[in-house]
């Protein structure tokens, strides 16, 4: 009986305790959306949730184009359109780089990998000028693809991610490997068959991170997309932001919150995978 | 204004524009300094006009950066332009301020920016510096009609001898007021002298209480009236608009940071801890003591007056009023400038199509209505006027403008307005007025503080 008592007033704590973390955490998002119905005066009045005047302004004025050749939909479109070709370069690139790094010894792989390592303390301003003159050579800027966007990603230019992989690919026992080549897997075969799925954790990681990072990208569209009608969602998301005459943070704010509805989804459905695949590896050891 | 916010957001800016900067200054002849040559007809003459309009399909590009409202002007103007010119396509590309500069310094640093771009006056001394960037429009006066501008106007934008941009605007600062609150204290008319300033203070405090205040002033906006009052007393530039030498002695600058000090301690402005303790660095209409009428008056630009008319709520909005400019000393003081110009890139293929699309935009009545006053109030004559017929104006704008044009007497120089100076958080400008607030310090204290800086960033202090 004072077993199952103190039991319950310590599972009363845990939980108090984690609701109220909770909710401190996800109030910036709740404030969001009740921000969503207010007007300027009553959002720069106080951070409550309670809103006085409700307004749809916000979610009406979202739908507005400019000058028609731009509306939130095919923004939506415009983003994905690059975002996803871009995921999977850099998963499917990223993988094969580390692969490469972490399994083969070949001439030259220390210095290599020191280089590649070397290029994650690059600065992206440092890169803006020289990549925007190299692709302005290739043509790709304001390419109907995106190209100058997403190209690069297939070369493995994501160092952070191809560091990552070779780190994880450490905890593969090379047992495993061996095992495949004595049942007649190639190279490539072991990589996709045996690697692939033991890392599936730490590619969805990077997928989700590369996802998130491409979605929230502002200033590589800003460069490299100059056709209205191409914009993507983090460019459309600021078009009606104009610092002189000032503007309607509701629509800014209904605007952001429409526009990180799919990511929240997506994070939330990878989210399952991603405890699945870590939990599938502590169990098979 | 905001501008200043979002600049300073972007730490990479730093990188973007200095590698711009450094790529510019490889490219021109840094030896031939900056030095303005008035705008005149004689220059004109002696320029090389450009080719004649083609009669073939011609493709200009252009682009800009604004809010929603300038969006669809200029692209409705863009329309009405190519329905009657129908060889000519237009293609934009805009965005907001926010991550502009960075973009538009790339792509001037790389050759490949519009054929005409909106630009901010400043770019023409960072980007331009030697007239390589830019047209020199005096060779397109056959479809650019330059008379419209006054001669002043045209000098701000001509640099290293070339008139490298047209003015679509001008604008200046001037004082706004919150008559609800005034009529609170007491008060019925609008502040016209620093002693109606000094007294307002006193009553605001004595029949409202501590927390209300007749004026409110960020650093930056303590800066500008600072020079307005040296200005307005000693009757000078702050410094010479060309070469950037300082004309103002320390003792003299000194007397301005008290003078500033003075309104803190007169209860007229809140001191800048008591600001930041409830706002951070916002700007002030995003405070709730301005929305609420605590903070009864601002002194901002022309163009920002419907912004803090529409962030006051209800009770209050009724009583948001354009003041009056206010005499400080003999002479007028304060400055206007170039808020934004249109100019022609080097790399545009068709310099004559891309003047006719200027001429179009601000001097046209066709054009010219369309715009209204988008970008601020027209400086062009013939397009203010299509643009008040058609009544495309803001009115409290075009008060608020009327009345800065017709008080202020000085000139800007380009270097004012550097980002080391004015940023929020990091500028000199703050750190000088921070600190006379914080640790009470006097004028004679802190100038050094800004002379210094201001020695950093290129002027030339004696």
């Amino acid at each position: 009986m004072g077993m199952k008592a103190s039991n319950a007033i310590a599972t009363f704590f845990k939980y108090f305790v984690l609701i109220l973390v909770g909710l401190i955490m996800i109030y910036p998002l709740l404030w969001m959306i009740s921000a969503t119905f207010k007007d300027n005066s009553e959002i720069f009045a106080g951070i409550g949730l309670w809103i006085r005047n409700p307004t749809l302004e916000g979610y009406q004025n979202a739908l507005n184009n400019f000058g028609g050749s731009i509306n939130i939909l095919q923004a939506m479109l415009n983003t994905y359109s690059y975002v996803l070709p871009k995921v999977i370069c850099t998963v499917v690139s990223s993988c094969v780089a580390a692969y490469g790094f972490g399994r083969f010894d070949f001439p030259g792989r220390k210095i290599l990998f020191s280089i590649m390592l070397a290029t994650l303390f690059l600065p992206q301003v440092v890169l803006n000028v020289p990549q925007f003159l190299l692709y302005t050579k290739f043509g790709w800027v304001n390419s109907p693809f995106y190209l100058a966007i997403w190209v690069h990603t297939a070369f493995a230019t994501e160092t952070y991610f191809v560091y990552q992989l070779v780190q994880f690919m450490r905890n593969v026992p090379r047992d495993l490997d061996e095992a495949a080549a004595i049942d007649g897997c190639s190279s490539f075969q072991t990589l996709y068959k045996v690697i692939v799925p033991m890392l599936m954790p730490a590619l969805v990681s990077c997928a989700l991170f590369q996802f998130m990072w491409s979605c929230n990208d502002f200033m590589g569209p800003l460069l490299y997309v100059q056709t209205p009608a191409k914009y993507p969602m983090s460019l459309f998301v600021k078009l009606s932001m104009d610092g002189d005459t000032g503007f309607a943070w509701n629509r800014i704010l209904a605007l952001s919150l429409i526009s990180i509805l799919p990511q929240l989804i997506v994070f939330f459905c990878a989210q399952d995978q991603f405890v699945e695949g870590i939990s599938a590896g502590a169990v098979k050891g | 204004m905001s501008k200043a916010i979002s600049r300073r957001d972007f730490i990479k800016v730093t990188g973007a524009v200095g590698a711009a900067g450094l790529l510019a200054a490889c490219g021109g002849n840094s030896g031939a300094a900056s030095s303005t040559a008035p705008a005149s007809s004689a220059a004109a003459a002696s320029v090389e006009a450009v080719g004649g309009l083609s009669s073939d399909p011609v493709t200009l590009t252009m682009s800009w950066w604004g809010g929603e409202s300038r969006h669809n002007a200029y692209q409705d103007a863009i329309k009405a332009f190519s329905a009657e010119h129908s060889n000519i396509t237009v293609n934009p590309t805009f965005a907001a301020w926010s991550g502009w500069e960075d973009t538009m310094s790339t792509k001037f640093a790389g050759g490949v920016a519009e054929d005409v771009c909106q630009i901010n006056w400043n770019w023409l001394y960072n980007y331009s510096k030697n007239g390589q960037t830019f047209v020199d429009l005096n060779s397109t006066t056959d479809y650019l009609d330059l008379s419209q501008w006054d001669e002043a106007q045209l000098a701000a934008c001509n640099v290293a001898n070339a008139q490298q941009c047209v003015p679509v605007s001008m604008t200046g600062r001037i004082f706004y007021w919150n008559m609800t609150t005034f009529n609170k204290a007491g008060i019925t008319e609008v502040p016209k002298s620093l002693d109606d300033l000094m007294a307002a203070g006193k009553t605001f405090q004595e029949k409202l209480g501590d927390d209300y205040y007749p004026l409110h002033l960020g650093a930056y906006d303590r800066m500008i009236l600072m020079v307005f009052y040296l200005e307005s007393k000693y009757g000078k530039d702050w410094a010479d608009p060309t070469t950037s030498t300082l004309n103002y002695t320390a003792d003299e600058i000194a007397e301005g940071i008290d003078f500033i000090k003075s309104l803190v301690d007169g209860h007229v402005i809140m001191s800048l801890p008591t600001y930041y303790g409830s706002n951070g660095d916002n700007a002030a209409h995003q405070s709730t003591e301005w929305i609420t009428g605590k903070l009864a008056g601002c002194f901002e630009w022309d163009s920002s007056a419907t912004k803090y008319q529409d962030a006051l709520d209800e009770e209050n909005k009724p009583g948001f009023t354009v003041g009056e400019e206010i005499k400080f000393g003999d002479y007028n003081g304060g400055f206007s400038k170039v808020s934004m110009g249109l100019a022609i890139t080097k790399t545009c293929e068709h310099p004559a199509e891309a003047a006719t699309l200027i001429n179009f935009l601000l001097n046209e009545e066709a054009g010219a209505s369309i715009m209204g006053s988008e970008c601020g109030i027209p400086a062009s004559k013939a397009g203010l006027a299509a643009a008040q017929a058609a009544g495309a104006v803001k009115e409290l704008v075009a008060e608020a403008n009327g009345k800065v044009m017709a008080f202020v007497s000085n000139k800007l120089d380009p270097l004012f307005e550097s980002n080391d100076l004015k940023a929020n958080g990091t500028g000199v400008y703050q750190e000088v007025f921070d600190t006379v607030d914080y640790d009470n310090k006097s004028g004679a204290d802190v100038v050094d503080i800004l002379l210094d800086g201001m020695d950093a960033v290129g002027y030339t202090v004696e």
